[in-house]
């Protein structure tokens, strides 16, 4: 407990003041310090012990970055004395919590509130690092402090803009898989019915044995497969902090790879995602359909880029473990040369021969704008190295092609969109 | 975070576009930037540093040279017109021993000892140090030579000598019949009147043993007393009045006449200069311990509102690194190398990838697969399509910054 002194406690002081000029002597100033301080630690020892309050906090558990939440911390005050109570909730500025510090009296045996309204301005998890609660003396001269035992987290969560395209990607899949209006000849082993045939069916799908039952000539349909699993990988290395326009890349890519979990899940597929550096740190294993977009959600709230390489030759371990021949393994990491030292695409190429394989990057949008720059010679020579970076970024994508990868490269905004069509293309033309 | 070069994969970069040529022809640099760069600089420079050099040496040689005298009123080693270089300098010529001495306490020793002490300025001297000369004065042999005295210089060293008024106009004044040997010999003082060092000369009347000599209207402008001189004037001293009529004779035999003299400049750092008296002692007594309250108090109230509420909250933001910086570095390196074909074949690389995709054409195909299927959809020859995606050399900046603005056009000439 510290006890700490209030401006009023200096203006105290000054009433001595008329003493000193009475009798000007050295011991009076000695004497009306002794009093001063007498009267300060009166006041202090007055005052309601800071140390008794108990404190309940009721703070949110998580919230969506851009949205606002509110809590509340209940001080109940069990002394005989009145509470004349200063506290700081000391959270760390990107919690957005509106005020950190409040005035509240409480009376002896009763309870008040103090409302707290957060507004992250920064994905991941917020603390509050102390609570402090002072205890002000009757006259105002003096207060207590103590350290009140509250501990308070809040998981600022992605805030996944990109969930807006979630519905025409939804509409697409339905298309596909013939639930709403089209049903196809799918290369799909699941049987689905029988129709009439009409023109432009392929000849191979007719079941003659239906055909023979009936007079008319019939056709099996099929529909894709549900149930497959699709094993998402995030790299979480130093590639991934660059900072795009607003935000890094890895806000980008977690855009992505939640649209995709959202889509697979409405495809009835199983997602497991799996964050990876030089450790593999995040996972997200065999949720169920349903709650699988909530556990990837929460999971990659708290991941921050590292300064660090990716080690592939563990994430190519790892993918073997969690995956079974046939899933679906997106690797979101960004296509760059830098990348190609790191080891990947021998990975890459041995991940191609069991699965179908999707390279997700996220391109520099920067690169374009620069790419364009015509005014004078330096932005041309910048456009002439922007243009060889790009020629670099194609040329790595197509080494990944020529292994067996399918690799989509866009620009922040428009990656989520372009991971879920090639999910969906994936889908329609029977690879999954 | 872009990529770094990549000249190890040369299969992952296939195509013609990642081919760089590096023909780089030496010219100027860019335009805008040939005005703050190195060659004109470079030449200014050695004229900079010559002119500061001896800026920085005249000015150390100023300084030295100032150094070795100290230039105010009368005093004895200034060369300038107010000083009084010339009067000590034909002193020590005449083998006068000339000691300069700043404290009333050394010019009162030496009065003691018997030596000539010249007070410059009587005026300046606090009641202190008039008590303390005058004493000296009345107890050793020493004569004392007062310059332009005021009334309270004259009443502690020379009551018999009082102040009768001052010469306002510039005169030559001589000996009268009752000078005796005060008049040293000079036939004719010249004064310059209200434009002296210490503005008009004043006048002295005496009485009782003291005599007073270069009688104008209201007084004479010597007077003397017993073992002491009196001087209405300044300028009689100073190197611009020395020379004027007879007034070296009369300086130069009063100063002169023992052999050895004390030339006493008051300074303000003299310790017996000050009273002793300070505001401080005026105050009440309660003012001190009031102070300290005061002061106490002031420190309560910076440690109340100093308080500090609990720790500082530091915050944990996540790492982000800026991605573009390999490309601009290149950029400034290509730019810098003045690598104006490199620039040139990227530049023509990428608008060919984009205009054989465009085309339908295969990305390995050759430039002369792209000249001959561009030629029907623009208004180009063949060669002026070969010279804008071709190697061709670019021999300045202008045509690289129209290289990029003619790609750009055929590009645009191809979407319509």
């Amino acid at each position: 407990m510290r006890i700490s002194l209030t401006p009023r406690a200096a203006l105290v002081a000054l009433l001595a003041l008329p003493v000193i000029v009475l009798w000007p002597r050295w011991w009076t100033l000695l004497a009306m310090f002794v009093l001063w301080a007498l009267v300060v630690l009166v006041d202090a020892f007055r005052a309601a012990n800071p140390a008794s309050i108990r404190v309940r906090r009721e703070s949110p558990v998580q919230v969506r970055l851009g949205r606002s939440a509110t809590g509340r911390l209940l001080l109940t005050n069990p002394t005989s004395r009145l509470g004349r109570l200063e506290v700081r909730d000391a959270w760390n500025p990107t919690a957005g919590l509106a005020a950190q510090r409040s005035t509240v009296l409480v009376p002896s045996l009763e309870r008040r509130a103090i409302a707290q309204t957060f507004t992250p301005a920064r994905r991941g998890e917020h603390s509050s690092r102390a609570l402090l609660i002072s205890s002000r003396g009757p006259w105002g001269l003096a207060r207590r402090t103590a350290p009140a035992d509250a501990q308070g987290r809040l998981l600022a969560l992605h805030p996944f803009g990109s969930r807006r395209h979630l519905p025409s990607r939804v509409q697409r899949l339905r298309e596909i898989e013939g639930l709403a209006a089209v049903h196809q000849r799918g290369q799909g082993t699941e049987f689905d019915s029988l129709r009439d045939f009409v023109d432009g069916d392929d000849v191979r799908s007719i079941d003659w044995r239906a055909t023979a039952r009936r007079r008319s000539v019939v056709v099996r349909t099929w529909r894709p497969e549900r149930d497959r699993h699709v094993l998402i990988v995030v790299d979480t290395s130093r590639t991934s902090a660059s900072r795009l326009g607003e935000s890094t890349r890895l806000d980008a890519a977690f855009d992505a790879a939640l649209l995709l979990t959202a889509l697979a899940g409405q495809a009835g597929d199983r997602v497991d995602l799996l964050c990876i550096d030089r450790i593999a740190h995040v996972s997200v294993l065999g949720s169920t359909r349903t709650k699988v977009l909530h556990d990837v959600v929460a999971a990659t709230a708290a991941v921050d880029p590292a300064l660090v390489e990716t080690d592939w030759e563990l994430a190519a371990a790892a993918i073997a473990e969690r995956s079974r021949r046939g899933s679906l393994v997106v690797l979101v990491t960004p296509v760059e040369a830098s990348v190609m030292h790191t080891g990947l695409l021998p990975v890459a190429a041995r991940i191609a021969k069991d699965h179908p394989l999707v390279v997700a990057s996220v391109a520099d949008p920067a690169l374009e704008q620069l790419a364009a720059g015509r005014g004078d010679i330096e932005s041309v020579y910048r456009a002439a190295a922007a243009e060889r970076a790009r020629a670099e970024r194609t040329g790595v994508s197509r080494a990944f092609e020529r292994v067996g990868a399918h690799v989509v490269d866009a620009a922040p905004d428009h990656a989520p969109q372009a991971l879920a069509d090639t999910y969906l293309a994936l889908k329609a033309a029977g690879r999954l | 975070m872009s990529t770094p070069p990549l000249p190890s994969a040369p299969a992952a970069t296939g195509g013609p576009e990642a081919a760089s040529t590096a023909g780089a022809a030496a010219s100027s640099p860019s335009p805008d930037r040939a005005a703050g760069s190195s060659p004109q600089t470079e030449q200014r420079r050695p004229w900079l540093t010559v002119l500061v050099v001896l800026a920085v040496l005249g000015a150390v040689l100023a300084s030295v040279a100032r150094g070795y005298y100290r230039d105010g009123p009368l005093e004895p080693d200034a060369p300038t017109g107010q000083g009084s270089k010339a009067v000590v300098q034909v002193l020590e010529g005449l083998s006068v021993d000339v000691e300069v001495d700043r404290h009333t306490a050394d010019a009162a020793a030496d009065l003691r000892a018997g030596r000539t002490v010249l007070v410059t300025d009587p005026r300046g001297l606090s009641s202190t140090q008039l008590a303390a000369l005058a004493e000296a004065h009345e107890q050793g042999p020493g004569r004392l030579v007062l310059v332009q005295p005021d009334d309270e210089a004259l009443y502690a060293l020379a009551p018999d000598i009082t102040r009768s008024g001052s010469l306002s106009t510039a005169s030559d004044l001589s000996p009268g019949p009752e000078c005796g040997d005060l008049s040293q010999g000079a036939r004719t003082l010249h004064v310059p009147g209200e434009d002296g060092l210490r503005g008009s000369s004043s006048l002295y009347r005496a009485s009782g043993e003291a005599r007073s000599c270069f009688a104008a209207e209201k007084g004479g402008l010597v007077a003397g007393a017993d073992r002491l001189v009196v001087l209405g004037s300044a300028d009689l001293l100073t190197n611009d009045g020395v020379a004027n009529g007879d007034n070296s004779a009369l300086v130069l035999n009063t100063l002169g006449v023992d052999g050895e003299l004390t030339w006493y400049v008051p300074s303000a750092g003299d310790p017996l200069g000050s009273d002793g008296q300070d505001l401080l002692t005026y105050l009440p007594d309660w003012a001190g311990p009031l102070l300290l309250w005061l002061l106490l108090t002031a420190v309560i109230a910076v440690i109340a509102v100093a308080r500090r509420f609990g720790p500082v909250v530091v915050e944990p933001l996540p790492v982000t690194v800026r991605p573009q910086e390999i490309v601009l570095g290149r950029a400034r390196l290509l730019q810098q190398a003045d690598a104006r074909d490199a620039a040139a074949t990227s530049l023509r690389s990428a608008t060919a990838t984009r205009l054989a995709d465009r085309l339908g054409l295969r990305r390995e195909s050759a430039l002369d697969g792209l000249v001959m299927a561009l030629a029907p959809h623009v208004d180009r020859s063949p060669e002026q399509l070969r010279t804008l995606l071709g190697p061709t050399p670019v021999p300045d900046d202008q045509s690289l910054v129209r290289l990029a603005q003619d790609l750009d056009v055929l590009e645009k000439e191809i979407d319509r």
